[in-house]
């Protein structure tokens, strides 16, 4: 990207704001998604859901919805209480994000984006406790994070970014691919300026950029790396971008891989088959409750058998 | 293998909670036996399937019937009976899909390439455990489908062997019912099979003319060693009853029956972690296979 075109995004970027109105939530609620989850006050997270009235009536929605047994919840507490804090919290993220993009300009289907997301924070986060990374919070929210870029540039350049989806969609290759080609840069760039403008921490931000290719940085760190093999890994369980991508990928072979080992030698005896078969036990969870928060438009999901 | 589960109700209700920690070491030990996998979320799967043996065996905790396939004189007895009802006879007609879109999209498109610059025009394949023929005459009609368009100009033929005779003959003969045929389309089915009455369908002369049969025992090493030149290979929940040192000895085989860039398919539940590091595992939407890589493209990764 020319340093042209990256000022002019950049000048989007600081121009979200005012397009969109980010909820007042939004801020504590990024910095809430960093502290492991022993760490966060029931009573902090009940009194940031109850600031956004729409949001509480979500939260209180989803915890009567018959997923969590269809209890008689009347209070935000008991919600998050039934709910569990893992799970309010990047449900809380992506009510926030639906609220900060407006209804037409949702170019990607929300609930193949969360799906995605949700479950890239998931599968990053385990990946990350199974080589003993020392923060696996961090990785999660790096996971939840990772294609934020999408979402700008549904806002910003809606028409050529729905070409992109179309384009990628027909020729079933990555995204990004095409990103490249029809805007001149990709969402791993945008995503890249959205999380510095929120003021996340520079491994985050490094993480977000290089998700698709960990070479961008001469030392990317294991944050990226972790992202980048659990992408990887989700578009080929049926949790990838809502399309069927052509793509057959050597984990081990990939520079990410590479380039972990050498720090967390664990990753050496991680049975990768396992591991996958983890993912799709997982699936049914992280399905369920992306329906239940952003209503049930299926996505052809074949079962697994 | 169409079994259909009984399902009469058992004399003694066994505590078959899917929770019960024993059922986690069961897991454990099913998947060091077998390679065959239940993730948390699918333990009360293997949960029944064990209370259907404790029932049998009138054994009520999780944990005594732990010890019957650890500790008890017939342990290797028990485990085959707990892997038979684990495997149950679930064999059909293109039961894994995923498998052909990867054949498909990527493998085949890969293998034309590079064999398209130096070698005769001509594709093997080899279902090793094909059992009553399902996997080898799914394969075939999807090669078929694909003779005049990604297959033009390339020949093919299908390997397909079992240890079983009575299986062998059953897939000779090829004559199948819904339960072979439920995920077989109308089309498909037309073009590929006559009706033979009795509501079953026998494959016809086209869709035979592919495949070969044959008894191999994949642990006669002399057999093994013969076959040469394949391009893919299917052993799907064939290993899974093999001990580790035999598993190996046919995974060892198996690669040096594939030649430079050919693939292994297995089960869909089923690993080679810690039983084979030469072949690459990759990962396709839905699916994974072993590879063996080309000493040029041994390098890295293939997006
Ligand atoms: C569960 S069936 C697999 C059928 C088919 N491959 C599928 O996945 O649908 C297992 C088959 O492996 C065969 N088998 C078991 N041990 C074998 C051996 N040592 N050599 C050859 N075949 C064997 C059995 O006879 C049986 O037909
Ligand atoms: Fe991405
Ligand atoms: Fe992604």
């Amino acid at each position: 990207m020319n340093a042209k075109l990256q000022s002019q995004l950049q000048a989007q970027i600081d121009k979200l704001d005012s397009v969109s109105t980010a909820p007042a939530i939004l801020m504590p609620l990024l910095d809430m998604l960093r502290l492991p989850s022993d760490r966060i006050k029931l009573e902090k997270v009940v009194e940031l859901i109850s600031y956004d009235g729409s949001i509480a009536g979500q939260c209180l929605r989803l915890a009567n919805s018959p997923l969590f047994g269809r209890r008689q919840t009347e209070t935000v507490r008991s919600a998050v209480m039934a709910l569990g804090l893992e799970r309010v919290r990047s449900m809380l993220f992506g009510l926030c994000m639906n609220e900060v993009i407006p209804r037409d300009k949702w170019v990607f289907a929300p609930d193949a984006f969360w799906r995605h997301s949700l479950g890239c924070a998931l599968i990053t986060q385990r990946m990350a406790e199974r080589i003993e990374y020392p923060e696996p919070e961090k990785a999660y929210l790096a996971g939840l994070l990772h294609d934020l870029g999408f979402l700008v540039n549904s806002v910003l350049y809606t028409e050529k970014f729905r070409e992109c989806l179309r384009l990628a969609a027909e020729e079933h290759i990555p995204i990004h691919v095409i990103e490249e080609q029809v805007l001149g840069f990709t969402h791993c760039e945008t995503g890249q300026m959205l999380c510095e403008h929120w003021g996340l921490s520079k491994e985050l931000v490094d993480a977000v950029h290089c998700h698709h290719d960990v070479s961008l940085l001469p030392n990317a760190g294991p944050l990226a790396c972790l992202v980048h093999l659990s992408d990887l890994l989700c578009r080929v369980r049926y949790l990838g971008y809502g399309y069927d991508e052509i793509m057959g990928v050597d984990l081990g072979g990939d520079a990410a891989w590479q380039t972990l080992i050498r720090a967390y030698p664990a990753l050496e005896n991680m049975d990768l088959v396992r591991f996958t078969f983890d993912i799709d036990g997982a699936m049914e969870q992280i399905v369920a409750t992306v329906d239940s928060v952003f209503g049930a438009r299926t996505i052809a999901a074949p079962a697994t058998s | 293998m169409p079994i259909e589960i009984a399902r009469a109700k058992p004399l003694v209700t066994p505590d078959s909670n899917p929770g019960d920690p024993a059922f986690l070491k069961i897991r454990d030990l099913i998947y060091r036996i077998s390679g065959i996998y239940h993730s948390e979320e699918k333990l009360y799967l293997l949960s029944s399937r064990c209370a259907r043996r404790m029932a049998a065996l009138r054994v009520t905790s999780p944990a005594e019937y732990f010890e019957h396939l650890t500790m008890r004189g017939n342990r290797d007895v028990e485990l085959r009976l707990l892997l038979n009802e684990i495997t149950i006879g679930e064999t059909y007609m293109f039961r894994h899909p995923c498998q052909l879109d990867a054949l498909r999209n990527v493998i085949l498109p890969q293998i034309l390439q590079v064999k398209g610059l130096i070698s005769l025009k001509r594709l093997r394949f080899w279902c090793a455990g094909c059992s009553t023929g399902e996997e080898p005459h799914t394969l075939a009609m999807f090669l078929l489908e694909e003779k005049d368009k990604l297959l033009a100009g390339w020949t093919f033929d299908i390997l397909a062997t079992d240890l079983n005779d009575n299986s062998l003959e059953a897939a000779r003969a090829g004559i199948y019912g819904e339960y072979a045929l439920r995920s077989t389309s109308d089309a498909m089915r037309r073009k590929y099979f006559k009706d033979v009455g009795d509501k079953k369908l026998q494959a016809n002369d086209l869709l035979k003319a592919p495949i070969h049969f044959d008894r191999i025992n994949l642990r006669d090493d002399s057999k093994m060693l013969f076959q040469k030149g394949i391009d893919i290979i299917f052993c799907c929940n064939v290993l899974i009853y093999f001990d580790l040192a035999s598993k190996r000895r046919v995974v060892q085989h198996f690669y040096s029956n594939l030649l430079p860039g050919g693939y292994l398919f297995m089960g869909s539940a089923e690993s080679l972690f810690q039983v084979d590091d030469s072949f690459r595992l990759v990962h396709f939407p839905g699916t994974t296979a072993y590879w063996k890589a080309t000493p040029a493209q041994a390098g890295g990764g293939k997006k």
